[in-house]
């Protein structure tokens, strides 16, 4: 449910995207795009192209480990110099080699579609940038919004010649009325068993459960990539006073007070937020970068790029 | 308690708006937040005493409801009588004659009258709403400025448009005027405002204890000039000018007065005046053609307005003198008139028979210049450009009727209508009646010889200067409003008057006296307030009327309208001197203070304190409750600061 447009701040529309969705992916953009792309390239330059060492273990000429030997294992997989040697039967174990694909969940409830600039039209720049760089560099990259299930989103994309059909996605994307990452989760994992990059673009509000679905994708063995997506207003709201607060995503009510003391405490939370989430992806050695929306979506991922927590 | 402003009550709808306001949870703005668990969350944190956050807003309500109520409390000035002050009929009388103008130098140079509306104002506010006012302003004569009226601003308006008179007040006729007015109010009170008016107010207060003295005003630092007086010295053709200054102050003055003619000096007077004392001099004014005398002090002090006087030396003329007798009398006469060169307008004097008298009369008296009705009828043609005659001396002869107006002497005879002559008195003495009179002076008839005298029995009252031995009047003059008649009643040509210096000295007192004067348009002087008019009618067809307002600074030209053959000018509020243009001829009139009690400007004190006696507030009563009204509303303003502040907190 989404609140009357009036019911705005002034400075804040919660309903600026008509003019930011024709703009939203220009010729301007495209050529920043190609620039993040060859950044992208020069960082990858001297590996395999699209080849990621995969974290299982299969047929390859790199050897990984021993274990011990079970019915049904391929005999021509057991080292016979160690049975000679210590008369058991080994058998050996090479890392396999497997195609990488880049995951982008985009959140698209209407929380993100705020303010100025908005955070959603950022988020989808950042979005088609790296699924752009992903289908260049990697072996497939799809774009999939989520707000109370996963969507359907766009197939796996391989190479640059699908970026239109990317962009036309993105801009034609609506946001939803409320968010449930934690079933998001449950259905990205039913939907996709082959480990991949994984980058979660949301505000994550309500921490909580946006935690239990990570836990979820980190048990997948995902390379998880988390962008938290903020604006001014929520750093800093100009809000004081004898107010109605609605929400963005369920329209509901309440009657505040917003005193100074009161929005000590809302910055003090709000960057909770952040260092909870922060802290988080350093105990599972997940990537954590925040988009702030008033800086520029290309500037943000060159950061991404170029100190390696996405591509490394 | 009792409020002094209760209009301020009407803003207790303002309270009402608070209880709106507050019971209609004021309209708060919307404002659209990306996620409302997440504020929730925090306002749950601050919470936990619901119960208290619901009293604060009730609390917040009370504790606004009281900032109101003290502040309209506060605006109505309130004031703690505790049943001591009762409602009351108040007449104020406020002085505004010309000592109220005297500044206090004490009091940042206010004038009197200044003060004088502060202490209405102060009276006005410290008293209960229930009371009744009245105003009369003391001038000229009283004046109600405002009726009776429960609105004290009122008063307070009525008393902030009052404009200084600047002339003699009348305080006694004010009081009178109150007492009438307060007649069958409740608790009826007089208050006036005044410097004591020359303790007259303390007197008036003294007899009516209805009558309260509020004083304005301390200093007496005063010196004025209490008359200017002017007379004509015709013998001497010169004007002798009387001055009166009054010394108010209680320390002895040196000063100087300066007497001007037109702009011109003539004198300049030192005076040293002791204090509380009056100062008098008589000056020779030498200024044959006349003009506008004025005198002025050097001296600043508090009161400026009497240190300049004004008065008109009106012209000296000689006068024109008709000796009616028959030719072979006239010889003598027409001698001892011919010696007075000075007083006597020879050319236009006029040596004529009795048969001549009618027409020559009514000559003088041409159309233009109606002769009175009952003048002597003559079939003889009248002569022209006869001048008017100022004295006409009938000898052996009288008319039998005289004119109604002018002056006249007879001799040896008298006329009917003043008395009867019943038979002729042999050879008596003249004697002198003691008593001082003008037309006497410098005259001892003792041992005059007398042939030939008349009895006679007076008809009219008559002022007796000579009689006989038996006491048969033989000099007298019969003074009427328009009429002045000196009688002989002997033969003085038969006496041995002709050789004394007697008789020269008699009637050079008789032409110098018995003068009339050109009749002016306007009075000799004017008290300021006066309206000056007329003092008979305009000549026809007259529009308007030429005039010209004279002050020390400047000379005002004015333009009279004429309306019934009358003016009305009433802008005396200053000493100066008026000059209007009739027909010719100008007429001259001094405006001036007028009173000497004006500017004798010491402050009569008052017995007690009307303050105290009205119950005023002031003090503890006064001023406390406005105050910690105002403290409490602040108080309550910061604290209700606070609590919003920390109504989110823990």
């Amino acid at each position: 449910m989404q609140p009357p447009s009036d019911t705005a701040l002034p400075g804040h529309s919660a309903r600026p995207r008509s003019r930011r969705d024709s703009s939203l992916f220009d010729a301007d953009f495209l050529t920043k795009l190609e620039t993040l792309n060859l950044i992208a390239r020069q960082l990858v330059r001297g590996r395999r192209s699209a080849l990621r060492p995969s974290i299982k273990k299969g047929a390859s000429i790199e050897f990984k480990d021993f274990r011990e030997y079970s019915p049904g294992d391929d005999p021509r997989t057991v080292d016979w110099l160690a049975y000679a040697r210590l008369g058991e039967l080994f058998v050996k174990l090479y890392r396999q080699e497997e195609e990488l694909d880049l995951w982008v969940l985009l959140d698209r409830s209407a929380s993100m579609d705020f303010g100025e600039p908005n955070k959603f039209a950022h988020a989808r720049r950042i979005a088609a940038a790296l699924a752009y760089i992903g289908m260049s560099n990697m072996d497939s990259a799809s774009v999939v919004p989520f707000d109370e299930g996963l969507a359907q989103g766009l197939p796996r994309m391989r190479g640059k010649g699908q970026v239109l059909r990317l962009m036309d996605y993105l801009e034609n994307l609506k946001t939803a009325p409320a968010t449930d990452f934690e079933k998001t989760a449950q259905m990205f994992m039913s939907r996709v068993r082959r480990p991949g990059i994984v980058v979660i673009i949301s505000d994550f509000y309500g921490l909580q459960r946006a935690r239990a679905g990570l836990d979820r994708l980190r048990f997948m063995k995902h390379q998880m990539h988390i962008v938290q997506v903020v604006s001014p207003w929520e750093r800093d709201p100009p809000l004081r006073g004898e107010l109605k607060l609605i929400d963005a995503e369920t329209g509901a009510q309440q009657n505040l007070t917003i005193t100074d003391s009161m929005l000590k405490k809302y910055k003090a939370a709000y960057e909770g937020l952040s260092t909870d989430l922060k802290a988080y992806s350093m105990k599972y050695a997940i990537g954590f970068d925040q988009a702030k929306t008033e800086v520029p979506f290309d500037e943000f991922v060159r950061g991404v790029l170029q100190h390696g927590r996405l591509l490394a | 308690m009792t409020l002094l402003a209760p209009w301020a009550l009407w803003f207790l709808v303002v309270a009402g708006g608070v209880v709106a306001l507050y019971l209609l949870k004021i309209k708060r703005r919307a404002a659209t937040v990306p996620a409302l668990d997440f504020w929730l969350s925090l306002a749950g944190q601050t919470k936990v005493h619901t119960l208290w956050n619901r009293l604060k807003r009730l609390l917040s309500m009370l504790l606004w409801l009281v900032i109101v109520t003290c502040l309209i409390l506060a605006l109505g000035n309130p004031i703690l009588s505790l049943g001591k002050i009762k409602p009351r009929a108040i007449a104020v009388i406020i002085d505004n004659s010309a000592s109220m103008q005297a500044t206090e130098k004490d009091q940042d140079n206010l004038a009197r009258l200044a003060l004088a509306k502060q202490a209405v104002e102060q009276l006005s506010q410290g008293r209960p709403v229930a009371d009744e006012w009245l105003l009369i302003e003391a001038a000229r004569e009283p004046r109600v400025l405002q009726a009776w009226t429960f609105d004290a601003k009122s008063i307070r308006t009525a008393v902030e448009n009052l404009t200084p008179f600047g002339g003699k007040g009348d305080v006694a006729a004010a009081v009178e005027l109150a007492t009438q007015l307060t007649t069958g109010k409740n608790d009826p009170c007089i208050v006036v405002i005044s410097d004591g008016s020359a303790s007259t107010v303390p007197q008036l207060a003294a007899a009516n204890p209805a009558v309260l003295y509020w004083p304005i005003g301390a200093t007496n630092d005063n010196l004025g000039i209490a008359q200017l007086s002017v007379r004509p010295h015709r013998q001497n053709g010169n004007y002798q000018a009387l001055i009166t200054l009054v010394n108010a102050s209680d320390t002895k003055v040196d000063t100087s007065v300066t007497l001007e003619v037109d702009g011109r000096s003539q004198s300049v007077e030192l005076a040293t005046i002791e204090p509380s004392s009056r100062w008098e001099k008589v000056v020779t004014i030498e200024a044959p053609t006349g003009g506008v005398l004025r005198a002025s002090l050097d001296r600043t002090d508090a009161l400026g307005a009497d240190n300049e006087a004004y008065a008109v030396l009106e012209p000296i003329r000689p006068a024109v003198v008709w000796l009616v007798t028959a030719k072979e009398s006239a010889f003598f006469f027409e001698q001892a008139l011919g010696s007075m060169d000075e007083l006597v307008w020879a050319e236009e004097s006029l040596t004529i028979t009795p048969d001549q008298f009618p027409a020559a009369w009514l000559a003088a008296h041409s159309p233009a210049k109606p002769a009175p009705a009952d003048a002597p009828a003559s079939d003889a043609a009248p002569e022209t450009h006869l001048h008017k005659p100022d004295l006409v001396i009938f000898n052996g002869w009288t008319p039998e009727k005289l004119p109604s107006q002018g002056r006249f002497v007879v001799i040896n005879n008298c006329p009917a209508e003043l008395g009867t002559t019943t038979s002729e008195l042999p050879e008596p003495s003249l004697h002198l009646v003691p008593r001082a009179h003008p037309l006497t002076q410098h005259i001892t008839l003792q041992g005059a010889k007398v042939a030939k005298a008349q009895k006679i029995t007076l008809k009219q009252p008559a002022r007796v200067l000579a009689n006989s031995a038996d006491g048969d009047p033989l000099l007298f003059l019969v003074d009427q409003p328009s009429r002045q008649v000196l009688c002989l009643a002997f033969d003085v040509v038969s006496s041995d008057l002709p050789f004394r210096n007697a008789f020269p000295l008699l009637l050079r007192n008789t032409v110098s006296s018995m003068h009339e004067d050109a009749p002016s348009w306007l009075r000799e002087s004017y008290a300021i307030g006066d309206t000056v008019r007329p003092l008979r009618a305009l000549p026809a067809n007259t529009t308007t009327i030429p005039a010209k307002l004279l002050h020390a600074a400047k000379q005002e030209d004015l333009s009279l309208p004429v309306t019934t053959s009358s003016f009305a000018f009433t802008n005396t509020a200053a000493p100066g001197a008026l000059r209007v243009e009739v027909g010719g001829e100008s007429s001259f009139a001094a405006i001036n203070i007028g009173d000497e009690h004006e500017s004798r400007i010491a402050v009569a004190p008052a017995t007690e304190d009307p303050s105290e006696k009205l119950g005023l507030t002031r003090g503890l009563l006064g001023a406390l409750p406005w105050t910690m009204l105002a403290c409490v509303a602040a108080v309550g303003v910061v604290f209700e600061w606070l609590s919003y502040h920390l109504r989110w907190t823990e």
